[in-house]
């Protein structure tokens, strides 16, 4: 008896504070962790509806639509702390599933009033408009209605019933097909991120089905419980998974576990991606958890809220909603996210205030905003942040004097930033501004969906602008970062496999840019993005590789190959000397990182990487590469010589030697060369060094980093026929050589001789119909042959002298 | 002793020499009864009125006795929630205590990992100053 009353008068408490009493459940659990992305919950909830609430969704980010048991439909307005009621639904309508039509289509805002559809158990959905008149009623499915879910585009709708039924309707509720049946019933079904596939619950497995009839179906088992929720997200591609087992899963598309929870004291309610798909949450009994997208956990909240039925993150991914059993709606939002930059660590402290603190002096500074913080990014000594209004960019030297623009859409998805400018990426497109807060450019481009880019399809430099194509993925889009048009003859980059990771490199003249990209073998990849004429070369670099980054100060790529941390002084020796590229490498064995390491960042020397654990791990790399690049860029080849004797380091000279064969600076490369023992280069090196004119100097150059073609072409350009027969015949290009010499009419004897004298070497007959007719008509003779040789060489050195006292003689005038 | 003719009439005279019907000591026996009728009636009166509140009296103790029952039933059921309750918020400290440790075993870590970047570090310091 007793505890009854004291429960009622508890109630009439709890009543008589409807709308007012807020209570703030962080005091007692905020936690402080400070890493690169800390993410923390404070959370406060409203007492309102008088039986368990069913379903949340927000309108904007500061509006919120909740259903309840006791058939009223609330409306939650969170900048003034507002609660009103919508409409009382007739009593015989008891909401389940609430999803809004989606807003914007790929930038486009939508015209249609805004509607919602509401599933209930009397096995119905209800098109529902936003003053809360349900437009039209559709019967569904026989039992509840579990699940009602939109597409991106809001071309059809999903529902899933207790019928185990699935059924697609077109926009205004009419029926279009019954995509699938089956004996359970449907708990939670997802659009995949292209509208093209759905994700459903079937007991304790998971089905993937494409809507194409013809398609594959994927189907696994997820859980040892009923699955109770799935969620999917369009960003990362990403399956959650959630079920009466008290465990939540993460998976990729194809159904590979990627992490899986221990056990939770209750089953998993709800799940939900936050909209860029950094991170996710999850309810449960008493119970709101947030995660990395990896699976571990951020934070743990353990509200008095009952079952947290279903979780709603608004579309600027800062807040979260949650439908309690008890009639709650627990709000919560991000804090204490985590920037660093060399000396400088930022704190998102609240939703509006950051506290910079400089670790050399403890100097702190506390920076307040107007709005909320949706993104930020600290890199290049500047910090950008962008609320829901404006965009702030603070030089790390003066934080008292943000530059400070409007934003127009005030769902900013991405920032990235490079030395001179940064990128903005928001629903509606992307947008490079200077430090100045000019916007320099935007570049578009056929079938852009801006809000599904993530950093892994988007990479800046100071230059160049790539975009993986997201409609065909084997395809990157490249502009100029300056005038936002695509880069040379507007023709997209082409790869061969479909591309996971790319990344431009940082530093260097705008004509010499790479992109290095990771396809989907985990092959990596490295090729230049701008280029005169001919496709460029696409080099491999390693295979295995998980996901790499530029240095920002040299261009020194590290990545995780394997389970090894591997760093390539000097990727683009690969363009000059392939052969060099592994004894560029700096290597450390990966036993010092646990499970699936993945880089963060990669600032001056220190890599930082997150573990698969979520704990942040370092690893240094000598400094002595980036001097290296500093001298080969500045052309003070003396001071890198003595550098490299200095740091007496192997992949050091290998790295010298590769810049400075790619700079023609053969003193140098010899010694190099030399002191990794490369007696054969050193020699060729020798030998080009002894070439009568600059051609062909150049030529062996060229046929040095294995270009033929070029220097080929060079020689012939130069009119030096017979040096390019002869490059031709040292490469034993025997057809080549003879169609060179046919048809300039010049030394066809020269390339019979020597294939003659190729074939007695290995004692073979010749087969070849061409070089058979030929013989034929010519008559081979050696002394003949060696005095035509002689004479071509005297006149390329003749030649040569003519040209230098020309070039004299010009440059005195 | 002659009969008073009166008397054989029925009729007497009393002490105040008014004229009765009813024979003095039989009169006085009346009146006696009614006195004592009269007694009777208030005792009885009295008793009803004690025994009344004795009712009222046992009667508040039941119902006493009824509250405090069920405050003891009730106190017994609270006892048993409480140690509900507690499992519960025990069940929540563990999994608050759990999320904090496994934050703490990624600190260690990080230390860890920057306590290593930091001998590298030393070490190429003083790699440095002796080649020099």
């Amino acid at each position: 008896m007793t505890v009854a009353t004291s429960l009622n008068s508890r109630a009439v408490i709890n009543s008589t504070t409807i709308h007012h009493e807020i209570e703030n459940i962080a005091a007692k659990g905020t936690q402080t962790y400070p890493f690169y992305y800390v993410f923390n919950y404070q959370a406060f909830y409203i007492r309102s509806h008088k039986e368990l609430v069913s379903c949340v969704g927000w309108t904007t980010s500061d509006e919120l639509y909740s259903c309840s048991e006791d058939h009223q439909i609330l409306k939650w307005n969170l900048l003034t702390n507002d609660t009103s009621l919508v409409v009382r639904l007739p009593e015989d309508i008891y909401p389940i599933d609430l999803h809004w039509f989606p807003k914007a289509i790929g930038g486009k805002k939508q015209t249609q009033t805004e509607i919602f559809v509401l599933t209930s158990t009397d096995g119905k959905f209800h098109l529902t408009s936003k003053i809360g008149r349900i437009e039209k009623s559709v019967e569904a499915h026989k039992g509840a209605v579990l699940a009602g879910r939109w597409n991106y585009d809001g071309t059809a709708l999903i529902t899933a019933g207790e019928d185990g039924q699935i059924k697609i309707w077109s926009k205004s509720g009419m029926l279009r097909s019954t995509l699938a049946s089956q004996g359970s019933p449907v708990y939670s079904v997802a659009w995949g991120p292209d509208s093209d596939r759905i994700l459903y619950t079937s007991g304790r497995q998971l089905v993937i089905k494409p809507l194409q009839p013809s398609s594959k179906v994927i189907q696994w088992k997820a859980h040892d419980g009923v699955v109770l929720k799935v969620d999917w997200n369009s960003v990362n591609d990403l399956i959650l998974s959630g079920g009466e087992d008290c465990k939540y899963k993460v998976w990729d598309s194809f159904g590979r576990l990627l992490y899986s929870s221990s056990s939770h004291d209750y089953p998993v309610t709800s799940l939900s991606w936050a909209p860029d798909g950094e991170v996710f949450a999850m309810g449960s009994f008493n119970t709101l958890r947030l995660c990395d997208k990896t699976g571990w956990s951020y934070a743990l909240e353990k509200p008095n809220t009952g079952s947290v039925f279903s979780l709603a993150w608004s579309a600027d991914g800062t807040q979260l909603a949650g439908a309690c059993g008890n009639g709650h709606v627990i709000f919560a939002h991000v804090v204490e996210q985590h920037w660093e930059w060399k000396n400088i660590v930022i704190t998102l402290t609240k939703r509006r205030t950051m506290q910079v603190r400089n670790v050399i002096n403890d100097a702190v500074d506390v920076l307040e905003f107007r709005d909320r913080v949706i993104k930020a990014s600290l890199a290049y000594g500047h910090l950008v942040v962008a609320t829901s209004l404006q965009c702030y960019v603070y030089n790390s030297r003066n934080w008292n004097t943000p530059l400070i623009f409007d934003l127009k859409e005030g769902t900013v998805s991405l920032i990235l930033q490079t030395e001179k400018h940064f990128l903005l990426v928001d629903g509606a497109g992307l947008y490079t501004f200077s430090y100045e807060g000019r916007l320099i450019s935007s570049p578009k481009f056929p079938g852009m969906r801006a809000d599904i880019l993530n950093a892994q399809g988007v990479s800046l430099s100071n230059d160049t602008i790539a975009i993986r194509d997201k409609s065909d993925e084997k395809v990157i889009l490249l502009f100029d970062a300056l005038t936002g048009k695509a880069l040379g003859d507007g023709k997209p980059l082409t790869h061969k496999l479909e591309v996971v990771e790319i990344a431009l490199d940082q530093c260097g003249p705008s004509t010499e840019r790479k992109i290095a990209l990771i396809d989907k073998n985990r092959d990596l990849y490295l090729t230049s993005v701008r280029h005169l004429g001919r496709e460029p070369k696409i080099c491999k670099m390693g295979s295995m590789i998980l996901n790499m980054a530029w240095n920002d100060v040299a261009n020194i790529l590290c990545g995780i190959q394997d389970n090894q941390f591997t760093v390539w002084y000097y990727p683009s020796v690969v363009f000059t000397d392939k052969e060099l590229l592994p004894k560029t490498l700096y290597i450390k064995d990966g036993s010092e990182f646990s499970r699936a390491p993945h880089i963060l960042n990669y600032v001056r020397t220190k890599v930082t990487l997150r573990q698969g654990d979520g704990s942040l791990v370092y690893s240094s790399v000598p400094p002595y590469p980036a001097l290296l690049h500093e001298y080969s860029t500045s052309a003070r080849w003396e001071d890198a010589l003595r550098l490299c004797r200095f740091a007496k380091d192997q992949s050091l000279w290998a790295c010298l030697a590769g810049m400075a064969v790619a700079n023609r600076e053969l003193t140098t490369a010899e010694m190099a060369y030399a002191a990794i023992g490369e007696l054969p280069r050193v020699q060729y090196i020798n030998f080009i060094k002894e070439q009568p004119s600059k051609e062909s100097s150049l030529a062996h150059m060229l046929l040095f980093s294995g270009q033929v073609q070029e220097a080929e072409a060079t020689l012939l350009q130069a009119g030096l026929i017979y040096q390019a027969i002869q490059v031709n015949i040292d490469l034993f290009n025997w057809e080549r050589a003879l169609e060179l010499a046919v048809k300039h009419k010049t030394h066809v004897d020269t390339v019979l001789a020597y294939r003659k004298k190729f074939l007695q070497k290995f004692g073979r007959k010749e087969t070849n119909k061409r070089f058979l007719q030929y013989a034929e008509g010519v008559e081979v003779d050696w002394e003949k042959i060696q005095a035509k040789i002689e004479m071509e060489l005297s006149k390329e050195r003749e030649k040569a002298a003519n040209a230098s006292v020309r070039s004299s003689l010009a440059s005195r005038r | 002793m002659a009969k008073d003719p009166l008397a054989e009439a029925g009729f007497y005279f009393d002490e105040l020499n008014k004229l009765r019907v009813l024979e003095p000591d039989v009169s006085q026996k009346t009146s006696e009864l009614k006195e004592e009728c009269k007694e009777f009636v208030d005792k009885i009166g009295q008793f009803q009125k004690i025994v009344g509140g004795l009712i009222e009296l046992v009667d508040e103790l039941a119902k006493e006795a009824e509250t405090e029952k069920m405050k003891a039933i009730g106190a017994r059921n609270l006892l048993k929630s409480v140690a509900k309750q507690r499992e519960a918020q025990q069940q929540q400290l563990q999994a608050l205590i759990a999320e904090k440790k496994m934050q703490l075993e990624r600190y260690r870590i990080e230390y860890e990992a920057l306590s290593k970047v930091e001998s590298e570090q030393n070490e190429f310091i003083d790699q440095f100053i002796l080649q020099k």
